[in-house]
């Protein structure tokens, strides 16, 4: 049972979207952090979801953070296998 | 504006606490006697503290694996330990000796000594066992729109309960002699101190939250529970970390993890955690079960 390929960007936006129903869609260029979808106590979880997406640990510091801040940021920094 | 109120039992409380700390001094380094290495196969953690308790998880994995399990949650729990220590003597320091802590900073000097110690404990054992503490995975996001008094009494409340989880398993384990004697004393000393900071911690939660909800809207009340009840289940949520199932060999640790999450039996076993900190965030009336703000 093979399932259909869901682009890792498009798993992404879902996990955020059953987060926040309200969201109908999240553009790539949506400020994740000053929109408030992402914030410091649910960081974690996104984190560990991204790992599992991308098939690798990524760690984290203060600097780091901004690489967070987009989905296109994500699909260019963080699920660098997707290319 | 984030002055704290003074409460008229507040300061004997306190000086008893620091007279307590000052008669019960030990020096953390010469505290300990470290056996140059441990070995794998025992319990380095309570079976009954492991995130697979109380699930079918039990029963399928071998004893070895378990204990192989044990070793890395043991390793998680310090160094989640390490992390939040980092994050609270931080928030104290910022706080020392400024307007408005006038009646705590002689106490925060305690316990910044404290905490710099367990710190150093903590660290200890993770490298010299395991040569390593796992990388904290949290991110400080700071959209910096709360008022100064929610910020500071959410501070101390994250401070409070962070400590009350850890002295959960602390105490558990302190008393438990199927465990090695280094593992025992590390949680026995620390428990000992975390009960000073936990009563601490308590008090300045009651001072710090009495006057916010004449000061604040129910909205942002509101907020304030949601908050505190999300931190509660993030809090939570840390002692279930990936890189420990996948360093215990376990074959897909991110499904492993979700599993567990999933499972009821677990949410029995955080409640058990938690029982003695809801009494009084609700006996207190900081975060009334029933619904008054926030119970979600
Ligand atoms: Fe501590
Ligand atoms: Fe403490």
């Amino acid at each position: 049972m093979a399932p259909i390929e869901i682009g890792q960007l498009e798993q992404v936006k879902d996990w955020l979207k059953a987060r926040r129903p309200e969201l109908t869609d999240i553009d790539v260029d949506l400020d994740l952090i000053e929109n408030r979808i992402i914030d410091s106590l649910g960081f974690t979880e996104f984190l560990f979801f991204l790992e599992e997406v991308s098939g690798r640990e990524i760690t984290t510091d203060a600097q780091t953070v901004n690489l967070f801040r987009t989905l296109r940021s994500i699909r260019d920094n963080i699920l660098t296998a997707q290319h | 504006m984030n002055a704290v109120q003074e409460e008229p039992d507040f300061d004997p409380a306190v000086h008893r606490l620091i007279d307590l700390s000052i008669n019960t001094y030990y020096n953390p380094y010469t505290r300990f006697d470290w056996p140059d290495s441990l070995v794998d196969e025992q319990w380095w953690m309570s079976p009954d503290l492991l995130t697979v308790f109380d699930t079918p998880f039990m029963d399928t994995m071998s004893e070895r694996e378990l204990m192989a399990l044990s070793k890395y949650e043991t390793l998680n729990f310090y160094s989640l330990n390490i992390h939040g220590i980092r994050e609270l003597m931080i928030e104290v320091t910022r706080r020392i000796h400024s307007p408005g802590y006038e009646h705590q900073s002689e106490f925060f000097h305690h316990f910044i000594g404290e905490e710099n110690e367990h710190m150093w404990f903590f660290a200890k054992f993770c490298l010299k066992y395991a040569g390593k503490i796992y990388p904290d995975k949290s991110v400080k996001i700071d959209t910096g729109t709360l008022a100064p008094d929610i910020a500071n009494f959410l501070v101390f409340t994250r401070i409070t309960i962070f400590e009350e989880i850890v002295d959960f398993f602390n105490s558990r384990m302190a008393k438990d002699e199927s465990l090695h004697p280094i593992i025992q004393e590390i949680n026995a000393v620390h428990h000992q101190d975390e009960s000073r900071h936990i009563a601490f911690g308590r008090q300045l939660m009651k001072q710090l939250h009495s006057d916010l909800s004449s000061r604040h809207g129910p909205e942002e009340m509101l907020a304030v529970g949601n908050y505190v009840n999300r931190y509660i289940e993030a809090s939570i949520q840390s002692l279930y970390n990936p890189a420990v199932y996948r360093d215990a060999g376990i074959a897909d640790p991110y499904r492993f993890r979700r599993e567990l999450l999933q499972q009821p039996s677990r949410q029995r076993q955080h409640d058990r955690y938690l029982k003695r900190t809801k009494e009084f965030l609700d006996k207190s009336g900081l975060l009334p079960s029933e619904n008054a703000y926030g119970a979600n």
